[in-house]
């Protein structure tokens, strides 16, 4: 769902026009504007559905709408026009605040966050970054915005390691994936090791019944003068030493990979393995990511 | 912990791998013509069964006299000459009696008979069957009994220059390679 709102703020030094492009309802938001900046004045108005969608496509978005920009202040008697858009991505906000000068028509200040959503997270952002633009920053704002953030890190203890993952796995295949919550993988690689062990296990106790069977027809083979006999237990031995050399490559070829799946599986329970998020926080957004409308 | 439990897996499958063995393809049968092919040896052949004896001086050396043909290729035949030669200083002859092919699986009396002298049995076989004239195929011809001497180890052989095999016409059959016994008496 697609929320446009427009606000004028008066305040003593400059005039400004707020437009809120939001996808869902944000409740709360026009009120938490009004609360934080009261020496300004706010007039909403989601008559407008669409505004900038295209500013990344063009190579100097700075300069792309300077005569909308003009009409806009021009229309609302303001002296900047401040966009703001808000995209809910799973448990993450990808913001992007946009700051025009309607004197010149030109984009003046942009900023573009992507941040794990915390309590209260949405209505603080939006006042830190406004706050910014009219110089404003409360020092709570930011206290709030350290939520996110672990107070003391030398206190967190892993309970998860990639180490205890990988060796997991190398005790029992996919054991170290199921252990990083990650199942689908736990189920391949636990499949696969065990087609691939029980073909290696087929195949070597064909070897090894032929390899029997061989060297019981080549003693019955010696062991007798009677030519029909003699064809019977060459044939025999024949096909049984083919099927020993056949079944033992295959049981060693089997073998070698189940070793190495076994190895890669550990190798891939450590990289893929239970690891602190990173990503808490993340200053600017690949162009791809950029919200529309 | 885990990492012994995942070498001991390891260990094992190096141990079933290593355990994979690729037996020797030996196919040496003297009574089989392919395995006499496979040693140069081309049929009709002379061969004694088994290669390989190992006796006590208290017993008995039973060797057996063989024709090999190859399946498609037999000729028939009806009498037989063979000179053997022996090591009579490790063993002495006893006796000789016919083989099964030669009289027909007990059903004929073949003209049979041999002399020694010293190291060298002549054996001389003419087939006498009541329903057909020639043999063919690969069959025993004679049981050669002999009696160990001393300890050791020597070969029994046959003299091919002075070997013959005959059809009912007494046409001559070409011998192509013998093939000799070895004998370990203890």
């Amino acid at each position: 769902m697609l929320l446009s709102g427009i606000a004028s703020a008066f305040d003593q030094e400059a005039t400004y026009l707020v437009l809120n492009h939001f996808d869902k309802p944000l409740a709360g938001i026009d009120r938490s504007l009004i609360d934080n900046f009261n020496n300004s004045t706010f007039n909403f108005d989601s008559s407008v559905d669409a505004l900038f969608e295209d500013i990344d496509d063009h190579d100097n978005p700075a300069s792309k709408y300077m005569d909308d920009i003009k009409d806009l202040g021009r229309t609302h008697n303001v002296n900047f026009v401040l966009l703001n858009r808000i995209q809910h991505s799973g448990d993450r906000l990808i913001m992007e605040g946009l700051l025009f000068n309607t004197r010149s028509g030109g984009l003046i200040h942009r900023r573009k966050i992507n941040l794990k959503n915390y309590n209260n997270g949405l209505v603080n952002e939006l006042s830190l970054w406004v706050g910014k633009t009219k110089n404003q920053v409360q020092k709570g704002w930011e206290k709030e915005r350290e939520a996110i953030l672990f107070l003391n890190p030398e206190e967190i203890s892993y309970d998860k390691t990639p180490i205890g993952a990988a060796l997991r796995s190398l005790a029992v295949p996919g054991w170290g994936q199921a252990y990083s919550g990650n199942t689908l993988s736990a189920g391949l690689w636990a499949a696969i090791e065990l087609s691939l062990s029980l073909a290696f296990i087929s195949s070597y106790n064909n070897y090894d019944s032929s390899a029997k069977s061989y060297l019981e027809n080549i003693k019955l083979y010696d062991a007798t003068d009677d030519e029909k006999e003699i064809a019977d237990y060459r044939d025999s031995a024949e096909k049984d030493w083919d099927d020993h050399v056949l079944y033992s490559k295959l049981a060693i070829t089997l073998a070698g990979t189940t070793l190495t799946g076994w190895v890669s599986n550990s190798i891939h329970a450590w990289i893929f393995g239970p690891r602190p998020y990173t990503n808490i926080y993340q200053k600017g957004m690949p162009h791809s990511t950029l919200p529309k409308g | 912990m885990r990492i012994l439990h995942g070498l001991k897996i390891s260990l094992l499958v190096i141990t079933i791998v290593c355990s994979c063995t690729i037996y020797d393809k030996i196919f040496d049968n003297p009574v089989d013509h392919k395995a006499n092919e496979e040693q140069g040896i081309g049929a009709p052949t002379l061969v004694f069964y088994p290669k390989t004896q190992t006796v006590t001086q208290t017993d008995s050396i039973l060797i057996g006299s063989f024709i090999v043909f190859k399946e498609d290729s037999t000729e028939p035949f009806s009498g037989i000459h063979l000179q053997i030669e022996f090591p009579n200083e490790l063993m002495e002859l006893d006796t000789i009696v016919p083989g099964i092919f030669i009289t027909d699986t007990s059903q004929s009396t073949p003209l049979f008979t041999y002399t020694y002298d010293d190291n060298i049995v002549d054996l001389y076989a003419y087939f006498l069957g009541t329903v057909k004239l020639d043999l063919e195929g690969t069959g025993h011809l004679a049981d050669l009994i002999f009696n160990p001497l001393t300890t050791g180890n020597d070969s029994i052989g046959y003299n091919l220059s002075e070997c013959i095999i005959v059809d009912h016409e007494d046409a001559q059959i070409d011998i192509n390679g013998m093939r000799g016994a070895e004998i370990i008496v203890q």
